[in-house]
């Protein structure tokens, strides 16, 4: 990696996507070599790695960081090329999916699912990685809108991956449900263009936050931004558009499910962050809308998407946890928990578009932030602790399943340490989540939000709780008893166990990385500044002046 | 005139993608995909519009002393290539999927799909 200090204007921005891109094409090579294709994935996942932490440290930790890099795709400026822009939010988001990638990937080198198609499972890892790597860097909307595609592609092979008639009838759901969410991100992303002009993230905000000057007309972006919500909720699996994650998460293997529920799931999260606070937050609007109770006027679009998050945060945190409680398997539980725990991650979300104060806005990014990082964590050791337990004991039912705890103390350990981080016990990483979304709640005085972030806390005891009690506790059954764990996946448990301790006990710096990335997500200043738009005269006049691009 | 059509065009269209999706046979269900994602493309298309006819708009022509002529925007052009190319993997897939549903489950009735577990 580069030492060079870097400047606002680096390659290292796109060394991840490139890393995981060759990675996913070198495996597809390999295809008749299963060693070569697994030594190829795991080298390429540290690299990813290492790149991720290279950027997380020149770009946005270290003393002298520039705080946000740009790479300009082709040397063509913004907003006529397409820009790879690196801040702080963007490196917080890749980290979390660095962590999981990576131990999904050694896990699956142990235990590889599914029959004819193994040799397409590290190939489409990668993609589905690049589609998540690409989302989270890209500055330029459609580009968004291609990388979702990239994303989702991988993810409908996957849910198909197993090969069983239940298997083929949810893709065909999930296939389904994505299309017609990507034909709406396109009428939102068409709409964007023919009102403001222009794609370029930067551009937009530029223009947004003086309309006039650009001759714009910025009233329907707010229409507009409501079709793209609804698409990254569909993504996020926020209520009303969470129907299909039970069956989806249910039919996928569960090493990749840890990694939909970890990092796919967050690309909604990071979408409606970024497009709210860096593109939309500074759009002059000046509309009046009342809806029953609660007249919401404003000069930017964000009020109607805070209103819009509320409700649907609410309702996934209710059909979530109500959800979860009454489910018979170990996934069936961690899908409805899945729902549940995003609209915990979009309460803050919503808090933070309707706060006036900007250290609130900040305290409610930082709070979903944290949370996030800790449902990665946590959740995807319970996905890949399904994807143990189901190898042992080719089950995952509660009726077939019981102390298991008996059977592998340190599996037991590890599942335990990431369900007391989902309910929120101190001193793990879910404690501050959960504690930093109430103190924004509470500073927001919203009093039914804590409500209803108690019953879900509530909720989330119980299904816990309960999956807990049915699979690790009580005598052995049949299929526990002659179940033998592997030890290389429970030590890639362990490992997760022990960083979710870490992040709780040495919280320090995790809140400051979390601090720059909420610092990131509201500076639109200077993401336009690094992102450096362009008017079309320029270029022509430079071109015309014999200089060279 | 040319914005009436293609609204109208646009509308039918989504109209139609709509009414297909809602079908309970799977094969009805890839053709509402289908239509529905060039809908979304057609639109995308309108959202360009025309580019007066001044110099910015075809650069090249501008560079070399010509006159430039009234263009389409390239832009949404280059959005819907792009969009195409993903549609129509995506059709292809989807129906791959449902020829595997019919398979597996002997039947492409949507609602027989959901009785069976």
């Amino acid at each position: 990696m580069t030492a060079t200090p870097v400047g606002t204007d680096s390659q290292l921005v796109i060394a991840p996507m490139l890393i995981v891109l060759a990675a996913a094409t070198g495996t597809l090579l390999l295809g008749r070599y299963p060693r070569a294709r697994a030594a190829v994935s795991l080298t390429s996942g540290i690299a990813y790695a290492l790149a991720v932490a290279a950027i997380d440290w020149y770009i946005v930790l270290a003393p002298d960081a520039p705080g946000i890099a740009t790479y300009q795709v082709g040397g063509w400026p913004a907003p006529f090329g397409i820009t790879l822009v690196a801040d702080g939010l963007s490196a917080f988001m890749l980290t979390m999916v660095a962590i999981l990638g990576v131990a999904s990937l050694v896990f699956s080198t142990r235990h590889l699912p599914g029959g004819e198609g193994r040799s397409y499972y590290f190939p489409l890892f990668h993609f589905l990685a690049l589609g998540v790597t690409g989302a989270f860097l890209t500055g330029d909307l459609f580009n968004l809108f291609v990388w979702f595609e990239v994303m989702l592609m991988a993810s409908y092979v996957f849910v198909a991956y197993s090969g069983g008639p239940q298997h083929t009838r949810a893709a065909f759901w999930y296939v389904t449900l994505n299309l017609v969410g990507s034909a709406v991100f396109l009428l939102g992303v068409g709409g964007i263009y023919a009102t403001t002009g222009t794609l370029n993230m930067a551009d937009l905000a530029q223009r947004l936050a003086e309309p006039a000057a650009y001759g714009l007309e910025p009233v329907p972006v707010v229409g507009l931004f409501g079709l793209l919500l609804s698409v990254f909720a569909l993504k996020a699996g926020l209520v009303p558009f969470q129907f299909w994650i039970p069956t989806a998460y249910r039919a996928a293997p569960p090493q990749v499910t840890a990694l939909l529920a970890g990092a796919t799931k967050k690309v909604g999260i990071y979408a409606i962050i970024r497009l709210s606070f860096t593109v939309f937050a500074g759009a002059e609007v000046g509309v009046e809308l009342a809806l029953p109770g609660m007249p919401i006027a404003g000069d930017s679009p964000l009020p109607f998407v805070g209103a819009a998050l509320f409700v649907m945060a609410t309702a996934s945190i209710l059909v979530g946890g109500i959800g979860a409680v009454g489910r018979d398997s170990l996934e069936g539980v961690f899908a409805y928990s899945s729902i549940g725990q995003v609209g915990f991650i979009a309460m803050p979300v919503a808090i933070a578009t309707t706060a006036a104060a900007p250290g609130l806005r900040k305290l409610a990014i930082v709070a979903a932030l944290v949370y996030a990082l800790n449902h990665t964590l946590a959740k995807g050791l319970l996905f890949l602790s399904i994807g143990t337990i189901r190898a042992a004991t080719g089950t995952s039912r509660f009726a077939d399943l019981g102390g298991l705890a008996k059977r592998s103390p340190p599996l037991a350990i590890a599942v335990f340490t990431a369900s007391l981080a989902l309910v929120g016990i101190p001193p793990l990483s879910g404690f501050f989540g959960k504690f930093l979304v109430f103190d924004a709640a509470a500073r927001a005085r919203a009093g039914p939000v804590l409500v209803v972030l108690l019953v879900g806390s509530l909720l989330t005891i119980a299904y816990t709780t309960r999956a807990w009690n049915r699979s690790f506790w009580g005598a052995q059954t049949d299929a526990v008893e002659t179940a033998t764990v592997d030890p290389v996946q429970v030590a890639v448990l362990a490992v997760l166990a022990a960083t979710i301790v870490a992040v709780g006990v040495g919280f320090e710096p995790v809140y400051e990385f979390a601090e720059l990335a909420a610092d990131a997500a509201v500076d639109t200043e200077g993401y336009v500044d690094a992102v450096a738009p362009q008017e079309a005269s320029d270029l022509l006049d430079s071109s015309a002046n014999g200089g060279d691009h | 005139m040319t914005a009436i059509v293609l609204a109208t065009a646009v509308g039918a269209l989504f109209a139609l993608g709509t009414f297909l999706l809602l079908q309970r046979d799977l094969i009805r269900v890839v053709w509402g995909l289908a239509i529905i994602s060039q809908a979304a493309n057609v639109y995308l298309l309108t959202m360009g519009g025309i580019a007066p006819a001044v110099a910015d708009s075809v650069p090249i022509l501008a560079g070399h002393g010509g006159g430039a002529p009234q263009t389409a925007d390239p832009v949404v052009q280059a959005l819907v290539l792009t969009a195409i190319v993903i549609g129509f993997g995506m059709t292809a897939f989807a129906l791959v999927l449902s020829y595997r549903v019919y398979e597996e489950h002997g039947t492409l009735d949507v609602t027989e799909l959901g009785d069976r577990r």
